[in-house]
């Protein structure tokens, strides 16, 4: 039975099994010469902490620390941590995008005044620490989830309206002459024009705010809270749990990667793109 | 859309048309309690504020605190800057391979949390003022370091060819054209890093600390000092807005030849030039740097003494339980 898929695979012509092998291959290869520098780094941490030439009660050995996240996945905690922690950060940024992204075409398109009187009161507003308003807003609010979550918005929201007003302000104007030599009016203008020219601005905006929403998530949560992932990584601190204090930190980062992914993902189309509409030499 | 700015000059139409939303702003705050809007308990009015702020400074040396902070941030970023421009000079001109190689292990390290790295570094150096500045270099490390190599590698290839059939060596061009042509983008690097920790250094000083800003709101909210809470909030916003000016201005006053930079927007404003910077005022403030450098250590040292013996000023006994 277990030969059938080769058989299966041999049928359809040697050539085929070898070039999908080979293609695989390829594919591992790139991906590893891609990331061997990541992948050399966790060997070297790996082995030296095996060999205990650094204290491995200070770095516990990479596979442990793996070992420690699968087992506490496999028990739930993660799961429960990770999902207490995503209900922070995900309102908080899509706030954020929602006030954001139209504040900011406001502010860069066709309200100049608007601006002039803006500048000053926004800048002192984007000023205002999320941490000074979370001891503010926890006078008002109490320390539920609400605070946290405001103050996730708060730290989202600058980088959004900003991009989207740079965007906005910086669309290239003979795209605008030929929109007004086609008789658009102002609306048609905005819809057809400014916002399509102002995405990759925006999409650049999202992308810098998810990463301050987690940021701020593990912030606010090693400030106060009794559950989540930054709570998870004091916690292990303070009763010198290491290797889970490893645990939580590389989940952290790890969940910071796929929505960092996920979000180059849905702008794919506009990050690639450069402020003038063609397409950027290099993708980063 | 592209706009030029008219050149701003000190018109009071101007000037009423930038302002009268903060003042009507602040008018609001300081009315907004007397007129039974919000509670005073809650949000004392501006002047209440301010008052706050007068006391915190008398009796509360709020001048060591403001100077331990920014000490703090400035010793950061010099280390951030010690080792992000000369690695990213090196990486993005010499060993363009190697650059290639350890770009995904960078980002990774980019992505790492500041926060998470607190405790870990709490580990390693104990809790006194290391592992805060460790954390604040980490943070402005990474701007800076990604900025600069991005800067390098985008020098314009036709100053490169310009300057090698003038007969300029690797040596003369790179110090005659690749350093000046990135220094713009460095600077940039540096004004987000600044940023970053300024940010960070309020939550590092409000976690394990016993001095700085982010320690007072620290203390004032956890003894339910309302109006302290603003008072030293109210420093915090004044400071940040002044940092962001000042390197936005010495951003534009440094590098006139480019496209000046919004202190807003933190981006370049298109077709609007800089200025250029007279050397007075470059040495003015490489002056001011050194002495809140030179105050903020010995502000530093102090604390410490005022910690170690309470005794000597018994105000701050009580101010720093």
């Amino acid at each position: 039975m277990d030969t059938m898929p080769v058989i299966r695979l041999a049928a359809h012509g040697p050539q085929k099994a070898e070039r999908l092998l080979r293609q695989t291959l390829a594919a591992l290869g790139l991906f590893a010469r891609r990331y061997a520098s990541v992948i050399g780094f966790l060997l070297l941490w790996e082995i030296l902490s095996r060999l205990k030439i650094i204290n491995p009660i200070f770095f516990p050995p990479f596979t442990l620390v793996l070992d420690t996240i699968l087992r506490l996945f496999e028990t739930g905690v993660m799961g429960t941590h990770v999902r207490l922690s995503l209900m922070r950060a995900l309102p908080g940024f899509f706030l954020a995008a929602l006030v954001g992204v139209p504040l900011g075409l406001a502010l860069g398109t066709f309200f100049p005044r608007l601006k002039t009187s803006l500048e000053i009161p926004l800048e002192v507003l984007s000023q205002i620490n999320p941490f000074l308003l979370f001891h503010i807003l926890i006078l008002f609010m109490g320390i539920g989830e609400s605070p946290k979550i405001a103050i996730i918005f708060w730290a989202c929201l600058w980088p959004i309206t900003f991009a989207s007003a740079h965007g906005a302000a910086t669309v290239n104007p003979v795209l605008l002459k030929a929109g007004r030599a086609f008789g658009l009016d102002r609306l048609g203008l905005l819809i057809k024009i400014v916002i399509p020219a102002t995405m990759p601005h925006v999409f650049s905006g999202l992308r810098l705010s998810l990463g301050y929403s987690m940021f701020m998530l593990v912030a606010a949560e090693m400030m106060g809270a009794s559950g989540g992932l930054g709570w998870l990584v004091l916690s292990s601190q303070e009763t010198f749990q290491l290797t889970r204090m490893y645990a939580a930190v590389m989940v952290i980062a790890f969940l910071g990667l796929i929505l960092d992914a996920l979000i180059r993902a849905l702008g794919h189309r506009y990050l690639t793109l450069s402020l003038e509409g063609f397409p950027n030499a290099s993708e980063n | 859309m592209a706009r030029l700015d008219r050149a701003a000059g000190w018109r009071p139409r101007r000037l009423a048309e930038k302002y009268w939303l903060l003042a009507l702003g602040l008018a609001a705050w300081e009315l907004s309690g007397a007129l039974g809007l919000t509670d005073p308990a809650f949000v004392p009015s501006l002047s209440q504020t301010l008052s706050a702020t007068r006391e915190l400074w008398e009796r509360a040396f709020l001048f060591n605190h403001v100077m331990v902070s920014l000490t703090r941030v400035l010793i950061g970023l010099i280390m951030a800057l010690a080792v992000a421009v000369p690695f990213g000079y090196a990486l993005g001109r010499a060993f363009p391979a190697a650059a290639e190689a350890l770009g995904p292990l960078l980002r990774v390290f980019g992505l790492i949390n500041p926060y998470c790295l607190f405790p870990l570094f709490v580990v390693f150096f104990g809790s006194g003022e290391t592992p805060k500045i460790a954390v604040l270099a980490w943070v402005s490390l990474w701007p800076i370091f990604f900025s600069t190599l991005t800067g390098v590698r985008n020098v314009d290839p036709v100053l490169l060819d310009t300057g090698r059939s003038m007969g300029a060596g690797k040596l003369t061009s790179f110090l005659r054209i690749v350093l000046p042509a990135a220094a713009p983008q460095v600077f940039s690097g540096l004004r987000i890093g600044v940023g970053m920790s300024f940010f960070i250094l309020i939550a590092a000083e409000m976690t394990g600390a016993t001095a700085g800003l982010g320690w007072i709101i620290h203390s004032a909210g956890a003894l339910y000092q309302v109006p302290r809470i603003y008072g030293a909030g109210l420093c915090v916003v004044a400071l940040g807005v002044g940092l962001n000016r000042f390197l936005v201005f010495l951003q534009n006053g440094l590098f006139f030849w480019k496209e000046s930079v919004d202190p807003l927007l933190g981006a370049e404003r298109p077709s609007q030039g800089g200025k250029r910077i007279s050397s007075l005022k470059i040495a003015l403030a490489l002056a001011a740097f050194l002495l809140v450098l030179a105050v903020g250590v010995h502000e530093i040292i102090l604390a410490e003494v005022r910690l170690n013996d309470p005794t000597a000023i018994p105000e701050y006994r009580v101010w720093s339980r």
